[in-house]
């Protein structure tokens, strides 16, 4: 009797392909909760922590406190770790923090093509298109094709600058302050500063301005 | 590894997938799969959860969302580390004679634990091999195992910019090995030297890059 391959390889896709990722976690969770291995009430805080307390209201802190004061830019500059401390954000993945200015000649983006190094403390998990395979691939050799794609269209004569987050090193991007907010409060500046923005795919708009 | 993760420079890979209003998680597996590598990472039993994503088949490793990603290389490493067995995770059951452990990582613990900033560099003193200005090499290697030298700059002349400090090499480091500690730099490559002439004349593309990735120009 010849060998069923084809069963085999029905056999093993069915080992490379899993279950429903949603039954397989909920069954990991059960059982390392039976084991003892972890408690379910720090689960429980962990979940919290990262659709709570981290993300990008933090990150916009920041900036906003870099556009109306100049020496806490430069501290900014120079040691973004230390400078987000000094407003209260600390944690993984925010333990060495680089944040690269915008200028009207520069423009800076982020991204991470081994992984999904992203600076949790400021902007909280990344999104799914910055872990997207897209993303990760093509920013570093067609980085303007993906602003275009994203929205942003930028002037042949800006230098456009990827960081890419391969090593220990995480990256924040401070965007320019629109013009015509010279009257807000840090608060109100703050609330204008996005996500995306700070990641480098996207301007800050002033209040009002349409996308 | 050469392998799929290390994308950089890939074209057709698919969309972007953009959403506007996207939540942290989009289901609630997500976030107790993140939660769990935490708390089972606290154990001890090993250093980063990428070294085993990086193995993850290549076209199964396309085909699966970020957190199926976790998901996988975690049941791994659970599995390596012996904290459980195969059979108890295919099962869903723990085998009746296993002790029962205590978890490493308490809620109250965990209330602090990812707002502590772990500290990465290493407060040793050794002589920096290259200085900001220089011209610098990524070396042309392809090892079989975990590297954070990625392809695109294998081969391409770039600037040293800044000394990150120094830092462990996470080729040994997650591995247990030496951890051969050593200066990071980060490292300015011109899209031309990257990418051709084609590439526009202004740009460019910064990497950290440890300092056995390098050599002089």
């Amino acid at each position: 009797m010849t060998p069923d391959f084809n069963a085999q390889d029905r056999d093993h896709d069915h080992q490379a392909v899993p279950s429903d990722p949603a039954l397989r976690a909920k069954a990991l969770e059960s059982l390392l909760v039976e084991k003892g291995l972890v408690d379910p009430a720090a689960l429980d805080v962990l979940v919290d922590t990262f659709e709570n307390k981290v993300g990008p209201r933090n990150g916009a802190r920041v900036v906003a406190r870099a556009w109306i004061d100049t020496a806490y830019k430069q501290r900014l500059l120079e040691d973004g770790t230390a400078a987000m401390a000094e407003l209260g954000f600390t944690g993984e993945q925010g333990e060495k923090l680089t944040v690269v200015e915008n200028t009207p000649t520069v423009h800076n983006m982020i991204v991470c093509t081994l992984c999904s190094c992203y600076p949790w403390p400021l902007l909280g998990l990344p999104p799914t298109w910055y872990k997207s395979n897209a993303y990760r691939s093509r920013t570093v050799v067609d980085p303007r094709g993906v602003l275009r794609e994203l929205g942003l269209a930028v002037a042949d004569d800006i230098e456009v600058r990827v960081w890419d987050s391969t090593a220990e090193s995480r990256y924040l991007v401070l965007p320019e302050r629109p013009v015509g907010t010279e009257s807000l409060t840090e608060n109100e500046l703050a609330e204008l500063v996005t996500r995306d923005a700070m990641i480098g795919v996207a301007r800050v708009r002033a209040s009002g301005d349409p996308a | 590894m050469n392998g799929v993760h290390d994308m950089g420079g890939m074209q057709g890979l698919g969309d972007l997938h953009y959403e506007r209003e996207e939540p942290m998680f989009h289901a609630r597996w997500e976030g107790r799969v993140h939660a769990l590598w935490h708390a089972v990472g606290a154990h001890g039993k090993w250093r980063g959860i990428r070294t085993k994503m990086e193995l993850i088949p290549a076209a199964d490793y396309l085909r699966m969302s970020y957190y199926e990603r976790w998901l996988t290389a975690l049941t791994e490493r659970i599995v390596e580390s012996g904290l459980a067995t195969r059979d108890e995770i295919e099962t869903g059951r723990a085998e009746p004679i296993a002790p029962r452990a205590t978890p490493a990582l308490s809620a109250a613990a965990a209330r602090e634990a990812p707002l502590r900033p772990p500290r990465t560099e290493l407060a040793v003193q050794i002589p920096a091999r290259f200085l900001p200005g220089q011209p610098v090499r990524a070396r042309n290697r392809h090892p079989t195992t975990h590297t954070r030298l990625p392809r695109y700059t294998r081969g391409r002349v770039g600037v040293v910019e800044r000394d990150r400090g120094v830092f462990a090499l996470p080729d040994t480091r997650v591995y247990f090995l030496d951890p051969k500690p050593q200066h990071v730099y980060l490292v300015r490559f011109t899209a031309r030297e990257l990418w051709g002439d084609e590439a526009p004349a202004r740009d460019a593309v910064y990497v950290d890059l440890w300092e056995d990735y390098l050599e002089l120009a």
